[in-house]
């Protein structure tokens, strides 16, 4: 799937005999003895592991949490054996100017070659100044290194959609990925949740190391492995929903039994996402499992639909913040007083012409 | 070229050579340092600026107070929950809501997961790399750890040379690739890091180790919550019902089966926190006792909030399991109380933040809290608008708004509760310190330092372990004696509800001392402002020129090599600090 | 017929059997999906007891909706089959002549006849100007955009793969915005239809007394009858 270190050096013109000049130095650096020049010189010789640049816009950090609680395959192998985490300011041991040399380092040798994960995202009001790294705005580093990846993967519903931060009024103007200015065509894998599934996140990436393709996605650009259902699709307290019984309030009878959370505002019927499938912590149980209704939270622009514990969802604009049937009952309303209203003027009207022509 | 003296007492020279920091990495969210070392190398100016704002209690405004724990919540997923707890706290303060004992005993179960949880990782995979050098490992002798591990903790199965030898291999061959991941770059030349190799071998070890664990420890709130982050919480109790025998009892959010699982996490918890981190604390402590830096408000101002209510709807310090007060001028002998709600004692502060007061010379309460962004350089900043060379100081320079207490910079945290508990005498904690002490054969002073704070935190992890089975039992025994119920839903519906009301909730965050104040107006929130741990050790100056605890702890600390300033990362990591809580 | 008889003017036949036949179990088919839709989107009082085998509450409520849906589906595809083989009457919903002025003139004079500003409407083989319109806007593409969201909310649950998810959700879900919004919208629209249930229902049996033809009988006969034999 890609060049090695050496190829890529090689290309550049560099010779054999400066490789290992190369590798003898990077033994000296990390403080190893000369021995090891030659072991590091075979490593990059053969398959490298595929290097990943993990960027952390604005976020809450939540999605780094959920990938490493993965259990199977466990964070740790993730990290040590398959991929080569080169960049993640929330565990590398470099910081400062040493931490940004990485990014153009990985750049440098596996242009085209390295995977970009993307944790949050960018504000672009107050010239990107609301997220700020190295001295400069987050989305110039989000751009810099789109320029050179080979894909993108939006982690989480703050890179995919925008998230919390970009709910009403926005006041950063907070852009998923894709929708940042001067990211250009690169394919980007959306794995939104609030944040997503850790095995889903793993999964998603030993996928393409295993198979060494892109998963396959929907229109919207989620894998179609993990969010081709709804919650409510797969949701074990369905039978309840056709049955009919339902919560009618928190902890009551319904509540103690498992019934169905719809009436209490669950969005399992429009939220696409793994939970009643894979669940949460290895598959030991999942929000609605819980007792708590769905949010939503994979789903595009969920903190604006009203609240979470009403089923139906608010409609902003005309001035109006109503749901379906409140603007439909007013509607209604006005129609039918009109169609009386208009009624008893024709009856008046006709009562009085049939006297005028009499 | 100036020197200040700041009222809380420190001098601050900005000549000298300045040191940037920026991006600090191994903490939440986005954070710059700047310092200034004089001709020894010590820090003699330190300014710290969170590098991120979203927003939060802008967006807020006019939402359903019901729904404000999962926006806050979003503040932040390492201490998550911990807002949505203080969220639904403030709103049931509004409302008037009593929760049911179990919905309290659950909450504190949770809490208490997130507290270890939060320590634990902030310690290996956060902290660790300040102290472990991870190449050095590669020189250990198997066996020379294997011994180390069986004295400084006999009990941890994992000990033997073998196991030791698989990992070391494991590590060799991860470095031989040449691609070095998340250590790369790393300062692992640099004279500052003294652990002996097989100590190295072992805390390495022991970062996958802990790595491996530490996703169990929040299986209590996947259970109990719903997932392990961002779980479900409610206005009026927790959402999970529970149905021991009843009809359907399987399908059922809380039953034997699942309180069985939460029993036993709960105890392989106790046992990891026992058996690892605290051995591994002291034992990597004692290689470093000599490097007392990074004190800074901890000797002298500290604040705590309290929190884990032994009976639910009760917040006064006496029915609270963690210590209330605060200590000023480092006087441990007395503890002023502090009342959250009194304008005139917590008000944070602007002029060098990057917020607009009609009057920047004042604080605001934070129920009369502004939150408007203004993004302003000072006179003497270098560089351009999105290209920052030099912050100055002397002007805005910082997303964190300065909190204070009484006009007071203070310190937040675990080592802050421990202070205030140590101070009021407070039978646990005072245990563990003195026994923490007397293992490392050092002064109480010693706990005031970068070390301290570090060691706080673990100490605190094991106390939190030992509570979480109390609730746990606590729990049980309410259900055994008929009470089953999880949820007040009287005041569930909004059109119940009074048109004006305001509410403050608090909890202790694993960073310190976290608080909420909610106004609601017609059902929604008219006003929400959140005062953060972070906000308070990260703060920038005030109107008066106090610096924060960060800053403060920077002060006159030696660093060895200007290039790799490993010891501001240290001592700023040792506030576990969190930017995305700080500026929400 | 007994109007008819009355009148001197010869009745002419407009209706077929199809537009006949259509309309009633179009009135039928709307009718229980409002019922049904409405119940969709607030379901009434748990079912509380027993095993969720034992009740199929919410799976029946969707089943109704879903069998009127298709009946609506394959009616409004019968309606357009005549609009396009039928008679001039059964084009007319689909194209309100909007390019010709004469036909805005009408639709003022409408208005006015509604406002009781004048005394007396014209006369109409088929639909007065304004009704067409109604019956264009508030009808045909509610009726369409009803068609579209339900079958891409329907394809939800037939899953990827299939025709409904194929050609409705797979591109109406990214257009809403997500599936929740398709919900809104397609409450919505109930709402819209009701709205012209009313009006319609209003106008046609007021029509059927004041105005000069012959309105809720010709869509049961076919036949158009007049009351008066002035010209316009
Ligand atoms: C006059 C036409 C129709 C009316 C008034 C109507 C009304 C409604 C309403 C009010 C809802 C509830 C929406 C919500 O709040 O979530 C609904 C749901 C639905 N409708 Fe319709 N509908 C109509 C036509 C159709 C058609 C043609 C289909 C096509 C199959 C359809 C399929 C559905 C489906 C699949 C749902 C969602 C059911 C669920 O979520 O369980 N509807 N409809
Ligand atoms: C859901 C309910 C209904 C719908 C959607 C509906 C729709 C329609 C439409 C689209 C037409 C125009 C037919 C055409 O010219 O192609 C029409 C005509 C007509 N409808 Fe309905 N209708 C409904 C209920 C009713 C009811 C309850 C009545 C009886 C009171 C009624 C009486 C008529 C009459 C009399 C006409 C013929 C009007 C004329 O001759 O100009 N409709 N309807
Ligand atoms: N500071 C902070 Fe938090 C904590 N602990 C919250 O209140 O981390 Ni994100
Ligand atoms: S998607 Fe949600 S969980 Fe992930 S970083 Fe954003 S706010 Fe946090
Ligand atoms: S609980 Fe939610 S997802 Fe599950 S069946 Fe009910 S509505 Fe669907
Ligand atoms: S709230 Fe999110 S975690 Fe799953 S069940 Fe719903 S998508
Ligand atoms: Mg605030």
């Amino acid at each position: 799937m890609h060049e090695t270190f050496y190829d890529v050096m090689r290309r550049q013109g560099i010779t054999r005999r400066s490789f290992l000049k190369y590798c003898s130095l990077a033994a000296a650096a990390l403080g190893l003895g000369p021995e090891f020049a030659p072991k590091i010189a075979h490593a990059m010789e053969t398959k490298p592991r595929i290097p990943v640049l993990w960027l952390h816009g604005l976020e809450c950090t939540c999605c780094s949490e959920s990938f490493i609680r993965s259990a199977h395959p466990l964070a740790k192998d993730v990290i040590l054996s398959m991929i080569s985490l080169d960049y993640d300011d929330t565990i590398m041991a470099a910081a400062g100017h040493q931490a940004e040399a990485i990014i153009e380092e990985t750049i440098e040798k596996y242009d085209g070659n390295f995977i970009l994960a993307v944790e949050g995202n960018a504000p672009l009001n107050e010239d990107g100044m609301y997220c700020i790294i190295g001295g400069k705005p987050f989305v110039e580093q989000l751009t810099h290194a789109a320029k050179h990846a080979k894909a993108i993967i939006s982690w989480g519903s703050c890179a995919s959609w925008g998230c919390v931060q970009a709910a009403r009024p926005n006041p950063t103007r907070a852009t998923p990925t894709h929708k940042v200015p001067g990211i250009g065509n690169k394919p980007i894998i959306k794995v939104p949740g609030c944040p997503p599934i850790s095995e889903v996140m793993t999964a998603v990436i030993t996928y393409m190391l295993t198979f060494e393709k892109m998963p396959s996605l929907d229109r919207q650009g989620r894998p179609k492995m993990f969010y081709s259902q709804r919650i409510h699709d797969k949701c074990y307290r369905r039978p309840h929903f056709d049955a009919g019984q339902f919560v009618e309030k928190f902890d009551d009878e319904g509540a103690k039994k498992g019934y169905c959370l719809y009436k209490v505002g669950c969005k399992g019927p429009t939220t696409y996402n793994a939970c009643s499938t894979v669940r949460w912590s290895g598959g030991l149980s999942f929000p609605i499992q819980a007792g708590h209704p769905c949010i939503g939270c994979s789903e595009d622009g969920f903190w604006d639909k009203g609240s979470f514990y009403d089923r139906l969802t608010d409609i902003h604009g005309f001035g109006v913040e109503a749901d379906a049937d409140e603007i439909g009952t007013t509607a209604a309303v006005i129609v039918g007083g009109a169609a009386a209203i208009h009624a008893g003027a024709s009856a008046v009207k006709r009562a009085t012409q049939q006297g005028d022509q009499e | 070229m100036a020197i200040i003296n700041t009222p809380n007492g420190y001098k601050l020279d900005d000549s000298g050579q300045r040191v940037v920091v920026d991006p600090v990495t191994r903490i939440e969210g986005h954070m710059r340092c700047e310092v200034n070392l004089d001709a020894d190398n010590y820090i003699r100016n330190a300014v710290s600026t969170g590098t991120m704002w979203r927003g939060l209690e802008v967006i807020l405004k006019g939402r359903d107070p019901r729904d404000a724990w999962a926006f806050v919540q979003r503040i932040c997923g390492v201490c998550t929950g911990t807002h949505a707890l203080t969220s639904v706290r403030a709103v049931e303060d509004a409302l008037n809501i009593d929760i049911p004992e179990n919905a309290n005993s659950i909450r504190n179960i949770m809490q208490l997961s997130l507290q270890i949880h939060d320590h634990l990782v902030h310690f290996y995979h956060l902290h660790a790399l300040d102290w472990v050098n991870p190449v050095n490992a590669l020189k250990a002798d198997p066996k020379a750890t294997s011994e180390l591990q069986q004295k400084v903790s006999p009990s941890h199965p994992k000990s033997s040379p073998g196991y030791f030898r698989d990992i070391q291999t494991r590590i060799r061959k991860f470095i031989e690739s040449g691609q070095l991941g998340p250590f790369k770059n790393g300062y692992w030349t640099n004279p500052a890091y003294l652990l002996p190799p097989e100590a190295d071998l072992m805390a390495v070890t022991h970062y996958l180790e802990a790595l491996d664990f530490q996703k169990e420890i929040m299986t209590t709130r996947t259970i109990f919550g719903g997932k392990d982050i961002h779980p479900n919480w409610l206005v009026g109790g927790v959402p999970c019902a529970i149905n021991m025998d009843g009809d359907l009892a399987a399908g059922a959010p809380i039953n034997m089966e699942r309180l069985n699982y939460v029993r036993g996490v709960v105890q392989r918890t106790i046992r990891f926190v026992n058996d690892v981190y605290i051995p591994d604390i002291l034992a990597i402590g004692g290689f470093y006792k000599g490097w007392l830096y990074g004190g800074g408000l901890s000797g002298t101002n500290v604040l705590a909030y309290g929190d884990i209510p032994d009976n639910a709807n009760d917040y006064s310090p006496a029915n609270l399991m963690m210590p209330q007060g605060a200590v000023i001028n480092g006087d441990l002998s007395t503890v002023h109380p502090i009342d959250l709600r009194n304008p005139d004692e917590i008000q944070e502060f602007v002029p060098h933040s990057w917020y607009k007061y009609p009057d920047e010379a004042k604080g605001l309460h934070p129920w009369d809290g502004i939150t408007e962004p203004n993004y302003e350089l000072g006179p003497n900043f270098e560089g351009t608008k999105t290209d920052i060379k030099k912050l100055d100081e002397g002007a805005k320079y910082s997303w964190i708004k300065a909190p204070r207490w009484k006009g007071h910079a203070m310190e937040v945290g675990p080592l802050a509760r421990y202070v205030v508990g140590y101070a009021q005498g407070h039978e646990y904690f005072t245990e563990q310190i003195n026994f923490t002490l007397k293992a490392l054969d050092v002064p109480i002073s010693a706990l005031f330092s970068t070390l301290g704070r570090t060691a706080a935190r673990a100490l605190e992890a094991a106390w939190a372990a030992d509570k979480q089975l109390y609730f746990l039992d606590k729990l049980v025994n309410n259900i055994k004696n008929g009470d089953s119920t999880t949820a007040n839903t009287e005041k569930f519906d909004p059109s119940t509800w009074p048109s004006d009301i305001k509410g403050l909730g608090f909890t202790e965050a694993p960073r310190g001392a976290l608080g909420h104040w909610v106004k609601i107006k017609d059902t929604k929130i008219d006003n929400y402002q959140c005062v953060v741990p972070t906000t308070w050790n990260g703060s920038p100056r005030d109107n008066q020129g106090n610096i924060g605890a960060f800053e403060a702890s920077l002060m006159n600390t030696k660093v060895e090599v200007a290039e790799e300033p490993v010891e501001i990362l240290r001592t700023i990591h040792s506030f576990d600090p969190c930017l995305a809580c700080s500026t929400h | 017929m007994s109007v008819a008889k009355i009148h001197t003017e010869e009745a002419i036949y407009v209706y077929g059997p199809w537009i006949r036949i259509w309309h009633w179990t179009q009135a039928f088919a709307i009718l229980v999906l409002g019922v049904t839709g409405y119940l969709i989107g607030a379901p009434p009082e748990s079912v509380s007891s027993g095993e969720a085998s034992d009740h199929f509450q919410m799976g029946y409520i969707r089943y109704f909706h879903f069998c009127a849906a298709y009946i609506l589906i394959i009616g409004f595809v019968v309606r357009i089959w005549r609009a396009i083989v039928g008679n001039r009457h059964n084009r007319e919903i689909f194209l309100p002549p909007v390019w010709r002025t004469s036909f805005w003139s009408e639709v003022w004079h409408e208005i006015k006849w509604y406002a009781l500003v004048i005394p007396e409407p014209k006369k109409y083989v088929g639909h007065n100007p304004l009704a067409l319109l109604a019956m264009h806007i508030m009808y045909v593409w509610t009726t369409i955009f009803m068609i579209i969201t339900g079958l891409s909310l329907y394809g939800e649950g037939t899953g990827m793969g299939t025709w409904q998810h194929t050609f409705f959700t797979s591109w109406v879900n990214p257009l809403f915005g997500q599936s929740q919004d398709v919900h809104t919208w397609h409450h919505l629209g109930m709402w819209m239809l009701i709205c012209f249930v009313i009006t319609h229902v209003y106008v046609a049996v007021r029509e059927d007394i004041m105005s000069r033809q012959s309105i809720i009988s010709s869509m049961i006969s076919g036949w158009r009858t007049f009351k008066d034999n002035r010209s316009n």
